[in-house]
């Protein structure tokens, strides 16, 4: 009971028993000893913890909003929060009500940045279906949509869905095939947690198929044989190993044949474009920089497509096409009307939706060839949301791309236009990308490339360029609203855009 | 015999939240209870008996002063092996049944199975739970039957020393008196019991000694004939001669007179000798003793007029 | 030791008898077997509804069972007056709370492990009859969370009223689950916000380590070594709920009851 009790003031109002007090300098060595110890494995724990958040790129897409400021993902519902918003986004889909999609697409994949379902219908919904009167997409979604999938992609590395739909969305609506080959080469990367029942080579079997079609387009040849037989060598093991036959896996067996089908084409094709004998490689082309290597015997000279084009504004916003185009009826010309310094972004990219930016213009449509002219009008008037020219100048661009061409008028002009050329030798635009490039013809196929063995396909080589033909337009707001006419004058040199206009960032 | 406990000086303030006023609950207290007694610990509602047994008990600790349990320090673990402690009002944990709750009283004394077995049965029996009840619920339990289990925990551990607060309070009659015989038969098994109440005719009944505790402070401490000692004698005299000088003389002897009319006085004096004296001043004086009256003292009335005694001289 | 084990024991008989105990294991599990529905509403995966939503149950109802059940143990005895019984006799005060402490966290660990049964049970069928060790995972963590919890609703009621314990264990649950906003003050470039982070980020518990739900229902998302990290919680919790209790049992040691 030694509790001192000295002087004349008192030390404690408690005499706590001795024995109890005695325990005390346990307790602080304890509480002081912890804490220390709590402290250690705490920046143990939160650097390993923080990864989630920095590397996940998962507070990004809010602007830095925090994963707390939300009471029920914060109880853990997050997953569950998600899939209930999703169910009332398919709701709206079916209603037509696309408005309110957006912002909900953009707080599901806050919540559950890992569900790519969300990632992959928001990305197709504001690439197609934001539309003006005459059903042509608001090319302005495309930016954002390809954001929006770059941020699938990196919350999802494990999975090749987001992956895949890049690509697809590359090849069909932005028809830039390399990016295209990007995405589905991705996918085809990825590499499949342990523990996951993903793909064991990567990615479905359809984006080999894709991949395939997309080395086609890119008259990259060779390496869609390639793809083809890889395809092929893929179906084949797991057909034999499911012990697969016509009648009892039958989607598999179908697509079993539509890869040698294709593979077949393909070989085909590159035969008869390139490897009809005789055959003698020889540079005819009148044009710098513009290889031909078909003007042997049995092979007609290049064809003049002899593109003109003219542009009358019938009524302000109102502009009707007309030009020549020398090729077979079905050939499309591609018409791109945008603001000269046309950039592509995200407009107040808000915690609640991606935006597009209001005061951008942009067109993009095609035009169909009949008997050697064409003859369109376009109406950019009823739809001031989407065209509402708030820039001075602007550029109008038409022209032809072979690449996207249908097969029956490649098959004039081969893959990459090589037969193909221009009175006006101004209009034979070549994209100086080599990553855009088509195969380089293979040592003894026409070309002096590599040797292709049929299997590998490290194509490092590329030759032929994309030989597009092209007329370019600078014309002033005047002119757009029809106070001065659009003439020959306005015609400026050609500009090729190596990522193409929707990607140029 | 030895002292089973010993306090000296034993204080408790409390001081209110805003630091300016101090409550005085226990005041300088200075006591000691043999071993074998049963102590009587009396006082009003507010007195401070319960906090001095919690101190005691090492429940809430004392500001200043310093006590002995069976020779160990107030609040010694080792001493509660042979303590125990029935506290007022207590509800106990109602969804456990008494067999239950005496089993765990059991443990926290560390018995082994088999003696905490015995041990319960011993107890219950002996607090006379009817043999029904010892597996019900105590949620069920009457309040006597409830009081019965308080002491039933309370023998448990065979304890030496038990503090018993108020342990028969509200009780039925016969409850009352059962429980009041079962603590008065721990004296025979040689138990110290220190029995807080103010249930008086029990502790007159029952208790070796008592203190009578007010306000904080020990106004008296004695055995029950000590305190109610020097029984009162009321002495009645009549005679004409009264008022002439015999009055003055008896009132030399004893001032507490009080005169009935012109010829009677009654005369009050807890002295014998004075008793005597007043006799033979009246006898000498030609008048007659009317009644000797012999008043023995009840606890109670000790108790009240110790307390009213305090309560006016502040 | 058995001491301890006999509070314990009586603690978690008596909590096993409080009703809302078991009203919260009920809404618990009901939770659990609403999984299902919610995965066949969507469009989305069954399995990682039924994941989240069941983890996220698990979570909820423990930690309203152990708020409830912890902030009652100590005062509970005071105001029925059981203590004075318990602690006149050869009982430490160190051993009541420790005890209590016990008692309280193995009828949160009861709790869980009956809702955690209940879902991995749901999982096993769910998935094909497959196990889900991932999710044996997240339930383990979210013990240690609710341990350390209840840790420290044990710490305040040795000087708390229930309700002032209730509003403090739940509010300190959720700034040490906000640990986003916990790292943003650290990193702040004003000292003040800094230090108040350093504070918070050192001396409160840190709950907000427990919640991996996410990389657990989408594996190896972040979280590079699962194992390391899981264990590193788990020794984290228990030296938290050590100090906790160190403290509470020195505040205890000088309460008046």
């Amino acid at each position: 009971m030694a509790q001192t009790q000295t002087g004349s003031f008192k030390t404690s109002k408690k005499k706590i028993p001795v024995e109890v007090q005695k325990r005390r300098p346990v307790y602080f060595a304890i509480i002081v000893v912890g804490l220390i110890l709590a402290g250690i494995v705490q920046n143990v724990l939160a650097p390993a913890r923080n990864k989630e958040q920095d590397e996940g790129h998962e507070m990004r897409a809010l602007g830095g909003l925090n994963n707390e400021f939300l009471l029920l993902p914060l109880l853990g519902f997050r997953q569950a929060a998600a899939g209930l918003l999703w169910v009332r986004c398919d709701e709206f889909f079916d209603s037509g009500d696309y408005d309110a999609i957006l912002p909900l697409v953009r707080v599901i994949t806050y919540l559950d940045p890992h569900d790519t379902n969300v990632y992959i219908t928001g990305a197709w919904h504001m690439s197609y279906n934001f539309t003006d009167s005459q059903e042509r997409s608001d090319r302005r979604y495309i930016y954002p949509s390809q954001a929006l999938l770059e941020e699938g992609i990196k919350n999802n590395e494990y999975t090749p869905d987001v992956k895949f739909e890049k690509g697809w969305e590359c090849f069909d609506k932005i028809k830039n095939f390399s990016l295209a080959q990007e995405g589905f080469e991705e996918a085809i990367a990825t590499k499949p947690l342990k523990g996951t029942d993903y793909y064991p080579y990567g990615a479905p079997l359809k984006t080999y198929h894709i991949l395939a079609h997309t080395y086609e387009k890119e008259g990259r040849i060779p390496e869609a044989i390639a793809e083809w037989r890889q395809a092929l060598a893929i179906s084949s093991y797991f057909l034999k190993k499911n012990g697969g036959t016509e009648e009892k896996d039958f989607s598999d067996y179908t697509m079993q044949q539509a890869e040698k089908h294709n593979l077949g084409e393909n070989i085909w094709r590159y035969q008869d474009r390139y490897l009809t004998k005789p055959h003698t490689p020889v540079n005819t082309s009148n044009y710098p920089g513009v290889l031909w290597p078909f003007g042997g015997a049995g092979k007609p000279a290049p064809w003049d497509v002899h593109l003109t084009a003219h542009i009358q504004v019938i009524r302000p916003k109102v502009l009707k096409f007309t030009g020549t185009f020398n090729s077979a009826d079905g050939a499309r010309v591609d018409v791109l009307i945008e603001d000269w310094d046309y950039k592509p972004h995200i407009d107040k990219n808000s915690t609640t939706a991606f935006a597009v930016d209001p005061h951008q213009t942009i067109l993009m449509d095609s035009i169909s060839v009949r008997k050697d002219t064409f003859d369109r009008e376009m109406d950019m008037s009823k739809d001031p949301k989407m065209y509402n020219f708030s820039h001075d100048y602007y550029r109008i661009v038409v022209s032809f791309d072979p690449r996207t061409t249908a097969p029956f008028v490649q098959d004039r002009f081969g893959w990459n236009g090589e037969g193909l050329t221009d009175g006006q030798p101004g209009h034979v635009s070549i994209d100086p990308t080599e990553a855009t490039f088509g195969t380089k013809f293979m040592n003894g196929f026409g070309g002096v490339g590599p040797v292709w063995d049929g299997k590998t396909a490290p194509w490092n080589q590329f030759g032929q360029p994309d030989h597009r033909v092209m007329v370019t337009f600078k014309v002033s707001l005047q002119q757009m609203l029809g106070e001065k006419p659009i003439t020959n004058a306005n015609i400026v040199p050609n500009k090729i855009m190596p990522l193409g206009p929707d990607m140029e960032r | 015999m030895a002292t089973a406990i010993s306090i000296q000086g034993l204080t408790k303030k409390y001081v209110d939240v805003w630091q300016k006023q101090e409550v005085i609950a226990v005041n300088n207290l200075n006591l000691e209870v043999q071993e074998g007694e049963i102590f009587g610990f009396l006082g009003r509602n507010g007195a401070g008996k319960t906090t001095t047994i919690k101190m005691l008990l090492g429940l809430v600790f004392p500001t200043a002063g310093d006590a002995a349990l069976l020779g160990a320090p107030m609040g010694d673990n080792n001493a509660k092996n042979f303590l125990a402690y029935l506290p007022e009002e207590t509800y106990f944990y109602d969804s456990m049944s008494a067999w239950d709750l005496m089993d765990y009283y059991g443990r926290l004394f560390k018995l082994p199975k088999n003696v905490r077995e015995q041990r319960i049965s011993i107890c219950l029996e002996k607090v006379r739970l009817q043999k029904d009840a010892w597996h019900r619920n105590i949620r069920g339990y009457s309040k006597g039957m409830r009081q019965r289990t308080g002491i039933a925990q309370a023998l448990i551990n065979d304890p030496k020393l038990l503090f018993l607060d108020e342990p028969t309070s509200g009780l039925d009659p016969i409850a009352h008196a059962e429980l009041r015989d079962i603590v008065a038969s721990l004296k025979d098994e040689g138990k110290t019991v220190f029995l807080s109440s103010h249930q008086l005719a029990d502790v007159e009944l029952i208790c070796t000694r008592v203190a009578i505790i007010h306000r904080g402070k020990l106004l008296r401490v004695g055995t029950i004939q000590e305190l109610v000692a020097g029984q009162r004698t009321e002495i009645t005299v009549q005679g004409k001669e009264l008022m002439n000088g015999t009055l003055a003389k008896l009132k030399n002897i004893s001032p507490d007179i009080e005169e009935q009319g012109m010829s009677t006085l009654v005369i009050q004096s807890d002295d014998t000798a004075q008793v005597s004296a007043i006799i033979d001043v009246v006898r000498g004086a030609d008048c007659s003793v009317l009644s000797i009256v012999p008043h023995k003292r009840t606890l109670e009335e000790v108790f009240v007029e110790t307390v009213r005694r305090e309560e006016e001289s502040l | 030791m058995s001491v301890i084990y006999a509070v314990a024991h009586q603690t978690v008989r008596e909590a096993l008898r409080r009703r809302i105990m078991w009203i919260f294991l009920i809404i618990g599990v009901f939770l659990i077997a609403l999984g299902p529905v919610f995965g066949f509403l969507s469009p989305r995966d069954s399995l990682v509804i039924l994941k989240s939503l069941g983890l996220a149950a698990i979570l909820l109802a423990g930690l309203f069972t152990t708020i409830v059940t912890c902030i009652y143990l100590i005062p509970v005895e005071i105001d029925r007056r059981t203590i004075y019984t318990v602690l006149s006799k050869p009982v430490q005060r160190y051993q009541f709370v420790l005890g209590k402490f016990i008692g309280g966290f193995f009828t949160v660990f009861i709790n869980i492990a009956a809702m955690g049964i209940v879902f991995l049970v749901m999982l096993y069928f769910q998935m094909g009859h497959h196990l889900a060790p991932d999710m044996v995972e997240g339930v383990v963590l979210t013990f240690f969370q609710l341990m350390l919890l209840a840790a420290l609703s044990i710490f305040f009621s040795t000087f708390a009223t229930p309700v002032v314990n209730f509003f403090l264990s739940f509010g300190i649950f959720m700034v040490g689950n906000l640990t986003s906003v916990t790292d943003t003050l650290t990193t702040s470039k004003s000292p003040i916000a800094a230090l108040a982070g350093r504070i918070i980020y050192y001396l409160l518990p840190q709950f907000g380590n427990f919640n991996i739900m996410n990389s657990l229902i989408h594996p190896g998302q972040n979280i590079t070594n699962m194992q390391v990290y899981i264990r590193n919680c788990i020794v984290y919790a228990i030296i938290y709920s050590s100090v906790l209790l160190a403290i509470a049992i020195l505040i205890f040691d000088s309460r008046e009851v």
